[in-house]
């Protein structure tokens, strides 16, 4: 595994991955880079389309390698075994049977892995992910996270051999296994509340009342705060919603913004009908949840040759300088790391269903063949 | 929250997953998403159980992976299913089903009450034992939810096969519901929106007695209106107003069930077939009151009677038509071998035309008949259909003329030769002048009968030709042997032929006799010193002129007496209106026989008889815009 880190995207990046590209070793590339708009440049695309092994990735908000992360620049990730990169376009067409574009035989012809990088302002993100589980369940371990940027316009952010794509999701499979280790950390502090009235990712009603008085009233008597609309953002970081499962940790939903009516938007769809809770974080349970999912990746038997780690950029936002001791924690071993903080994360642990995370913590092991 | 609360809470968010989608499929993977997903499992399947008498299979009905056979849990679990009836009961009897496989993963089988088995399967986990109990209503809940969509698949195809058969009538179809009362349009096929002029959108929801309007001028109308039909009805008959104005329907109303609400309306228009239900009905009447009998038999020496018309019945003198049925065909035969003879040329021939046959009537009265028929295969047997016209009277003149000719040529002749033998010898021994005037006036007399015997055979010789003409001539050459004729016969006479196009006529040797018998008309009752007949030929000026051709022979001479004139114009004589001999009467006859007609004029300087015939088929046209012959 070849892992080249390139500070300034907008130069010289193409040379290096046709550099990457032409080692011997290298069957693939993984590229993951901070937002610059030279990578919209027409001579990007070129560059992509030029190469001649496959290649996938995303723009992130940040990057994480060699225990820091960089606010700026491109990982360059030489794999050492070809990868079957798989677009699903129109990633926003609610009527799209995303199944089709999947094949389910990938399992039985010798795949155990997959990255998966979805365009984190497509509509329809939850049921690609719903489609993939469907059609692979727990025969392909899944890692990966939403790209883009934190601004709201939607842009070309996946990378693939046609070039820079925007409004999909690229599925790249290897035939090496990966374990992955998947936590949050976030507690429940009061709740559950039936989702009354919900469209999409706007939670409008709870118990039969606007969600914004539901929750305004959990955070007065919890922390002694009045969420206005105006320290929404601020406050909600600290508390977001979680949906339950079954002997797992609930799925966390991060609540961002409200509207006059009352309602609230959250990163990822909240059905109708189910029950959320409002969690809180310290960073105390936040570092010890990526430690966990550290130690859970790592429990193999066999060493593996790097880490790849995606965690939320909302983690990063709430522990502010603390974000370096779950940095420490998901980095403490001597491992080669690469990774992002993404919008949403994709992973699954191996055991359970498939989900669409927030303010959750992902480290998966990479062992070379 | 506590670990009941969690279990009730995921088990009611799973109840909300159940529920009818866009078929069974999609219903059962909806919930087994759900399943999956609220109970953190990893794998799972809906299985559909279908029962023989000697057979269980389970078929996949949803499955999580979707390629289920590369899943080792899954493999695992489904390998628990019997796979013969007789192990269907004992398997029916253990669920739920748990199971281990090597790796650790847990599977899980529940029964799905009436429709099949649940399949759950957990990686590195289990489904705790109170979980899968209070697991139990919403399987129920799930197994209903599956049947019901089972249900909803058979209607649907029912219903798909039905709008399949309502699309692809090529008749007009409605479906119609009854809405207070109102029986209103809820379907319209294409060939009703064709017929009928409305448009599914437009007719939608009208009430179907205001689209099809029955024709009020039909004797029935008063009861043919769709809606007052009974649901029971008969296919009646209706008439209604379409866009190609009235058509004729067989119409029927079928109630979708019973009691229904809701009935099918089909149109089948019969129009075409009552038009040619007429047409048959008008000919039967015409062959009914032909003069002729019209009959069909079977072939053979006896042969039976199939059909006759009222024209057989009347010639052979039945009562009716019953008459017939009772008797072969052999019986109306005077000789019975005549009718083997008959049947055995039909067959043979195919067809027959103009037959003469002695036959019989009812009472056994001889007639003589005319039979024309063809032998037809029908329903794998041979049938004769004939036409037969009762010849007896024609039969008779025959036999008389032949008789009279007799008298005529052969009696009066010898009768003839001894008077001309007795007046020879009575000249030679007398020498007074008055009386040997006397004898000679007898003598010409004699000889004038002669040559009117000699006409008479004449005539017998036209007659016997019949009307058939497969020759042609040429009237250049005609004229030319006929003047030579002429000259020679009349040296004192003027014989002219005007000058013409060459031109060809359909004609026999007939044709010469008839110009020569004007001619010699024209010569002979001339009167005038130098007698003077005049021919021209010419396209011709009454009939089409490119396919019949004027002869004119025009004379210096007196002009015919009006008595034989108007005699041969009206074709018959009366004691008081006849000619003196057969010479107009012998080229008649031979120009009717030639397909021809003739026209007597009157000239400025004596007669114009014009024969007009028939131009040869193998002649080029004739501009009918050059009247002027050259």
């Amino acid at each position: 595994m070849e892992i080249r880190y390139h500070s300034a995207v907008g130069s010289g990046l193409e040379d290096r991955l046709a550099s990457t590209a032409g080692m011997d070793s290298v069957k693939g590339i993984l590229l993951l880079t901070t937002p610059d708009q030279e990578l919209l440049s027409a001579e990007f695309e070129t560059a992509l389309r030029e190469l001649e092994v496959p290649i996938f990735g995303g723009v992130f908000p940040e990057l994480l390698y060699d225990g820091d992360k960089r606010d700026h620049g491109a990982l360059i990730v030489g794999l050492s075994s070809e990868p079957l990169v798989t677009t699903v376009p129109e990633l926003s067409d609610s009527e799209r049977s995303f199944r089709t574009s999947l094949d389910p035989d990938l399992p039985a012809r010798g795949y155990e892995t997959a990255f998966v990088f979805v365009d984190a302002h497509a509509d329809e993100v939850e049921a690609f992910i719903e489609a993939l589980f469907r059609t692979y369940s727990v025969e392909l371990n899944f890692i990966g996270g939403g790209a883009g940027t934190l601004d709201k316009d939607q842009q070309p952010c996946l990378f693939t051999n046609d070039g820079v794509v925007e409004d999909a999701a690229v599925v790249a499979t290897l035939s090496e296994p990966m374990e992955i280790g998947v936590k949050h950390g976030w507690q429940k502090i009061d709740g559950p509340f039936r989702v009354t009235d919900a469209d999409g990712s706007r939670l409008e009603t709870l118990d039969g009342k606007p969600a914004l008085d539901v929750y305004r009233a959990v955070i007065a008597d919890h922390a002694g705060e009045t969420v206005t609309a105006e320290n929404f953002f601020q406050i909600a970081k600290s508390y977001p919603f979680g949906l339950s499962r079954m002997a797992a940790e609930e799925i966390v939903r991060d609540p961002f913004a409200v509207a006059d009516d009352g309602s609230i938007s959250c990163f990822g769809e909240i059905p109708e009908g189910e029950f959320v809770t409002v969690l809180e974080g310290n960073s105390d349970s936040l570092v010890d949840a990526a430690r966990t999912a550290y130690d859970h990746a790592l429990s193999g038997k066999k060493r593996p040759d790097g880490l790849c780690i995606f965690d939320c950029i909302s983690r990063a936002l709430f522990l502010e300088d603390e974000f370096d001791r779950e940095l420490a924690a998901v980095t403490a071993g001597d491992l080669p790391t690469f990774g992002a903080l993404t919008i949403g994360e994709i992973a699954n642990d191996g055991a359970g269903h498939l989900d669409y995370y927030n303010k959750t913590a992902v480290v998966g092991t990479l062992r070379e063949t | 929250m506590s670990e009941r609360q969690q279990r009730i809470q995921a088990l009611y968010e799973i109840s909300l997953s159940i529920g009818p989608k866009e078929g069974l499929e999609a219903t059962a993977d909806h919930a087994l998403s759900g399943y999956l997903q609220k109970l953190n499992c990893s794998v799972g399947a809906i299985l559909q159980r279908t029962t023989g008498p000697d057979s269980v299979d389970y078929d996949i009905t949803a499955t999580i992976p979707a390629a289920p056979y590369s899943n080792e849990t899954l493999v695992a679990a489904i390998d628990r299913l019997p796979e013969t009836a007789a192990d269907h009961q004992s398997f029916v009897e253990e669920l739920p089903i748990t199971g281990k496989i090597d790796t650790g993963s847990h599977y899980y089988l529940m029964t799905l009450p009436e429709f099949g088995v649940l399949v759950l399967g957990k990686r590195g986990g289990r489904i705790d034992e109170i979980t899968r109990s209070a697991l139990k209503p919403l399987n129920e809940k799930l197994a209903g939810a599956c049947r019901s969509q089972l249900v909803e698949r058979q209607l649907r195809t029912e219903r798909n096969r039905f709008e399949a058969v309502f699309d692809a009538l090529p008749e007009p179809v409605v479906n119609t519901v009854i809405d207070e009362g109102v029986e209103r349009v809820k379907r319209v096929n294409q060939p009703f929106e064709e017929t009928f002029g409305y448009s599914e959108p437009t007719a939608r929801g009208q009430p179907i007695a205001d689209l099809v309007v029955p024709d009020t001028d039909a004797e029935e109308a008063e009861d043919i209106t769709p809606t007052t039909l009974q649901c029971d009805s008969d296919p009646r008959e209706i008439r209604c107003e379409t866009t190609d104005g009235i058509s004729a329907f067989l119409f029927r109303r079928v109630p979708v069930d019973s009691p229904s609400q809701e009935y099918i309306h089909l149109y089948v228009d019969i129009s075409a077939q009552k038009q040619y239900q007429q047409e048959l009905e008008r000919y039967e009447r015409l062959v009914e009151n032909l003069p002729i009998g019209v009959f069909r038999t079977t072939p053979g020496p006896e042969g039976t009677f199939r059909l006759v018309n009222q024209g057989f019945v009347d010639i052979f003198e039945g009562e009716s038509r019953a008459t017939f049925e009772a008797q072969s065909v052999s019986e109306i035969y005077v000789d019975p071998q005549d009718r083997q003879r008959f049947s055995d040329q039909l067959l043979e021939q195919e067809s027959v035309e103009g037959i003469e046959l002695q036959l019989q009537t009812v009472d056994g009265n001889p007639i003589w008949c005319e039979v024309t028929g063809i032998a037809v295969e029908e329903a794998g047997e041979t049938v004769f259909e004939l036409a037969l016209q009762d010849i007896t009277e024609r039969k008779e003149r025959q036999q008389q003329l032949a008789v009279l000719n007799r008298v005529l040529r052969h009696n009066l002749r010898n009768g003839m030769n001894v008077i001309k033998g007795n007046t020879s010898l009575l000249s030679e021994g007398i020498d007074d002048t008055t009386l040997q005037t006397r004898v000679t006036a007898i003598k010409q007399r004699v000889e004038s009968i002669e040559q009117l015997s000699e006409k008479a055979g004449t005539v017998r010789s036209l007659f016997d030709r019949g009307r058939e003409v497969n020759a042609t001539v040429e009237m250049g050459r005609l004229l030319t042997e006929l003047r030579t004729e002429v000259e020679e016969m009349y040296p004192d006479a003027t014989f002219r032929i005007a000058d013409f196009d060459p031109v060809s006529v359909r004609a026999d040797v007939r044709l010469k006799l008839a110009l020569r018998e004007l001619v010699d008309n024209a010569v002979v009752h001339n009167g005038q010193p130098k007698p003077t007949v005049t021919v021209t030929v010419c396209p011709s000026e009454t009939k089409r002129a490119d396919n019949w051709v004027d002869i004119s022979i025009t004379d210096n001479g007196p002009g015919i007496p009006d008595d034989e004139r108007r005699a041969i114009e009206t074709g018959e004589e009366t004691p008081l209106q006849h000619g003196t001999g057969l010479g107009l009467w012998l080229v008649y006859w031979t120009v009717s026989l030639l397909g021809g007609d003739i026209t007597i004029d009157d000239h400025t300087s004596g007669t114009r008889i014009v024969l007009t015939l028939p131009r040869a088929a193998d002649e080029g046209s004739v501009p009918t815009t050059s009247p002027e012959p050259n």
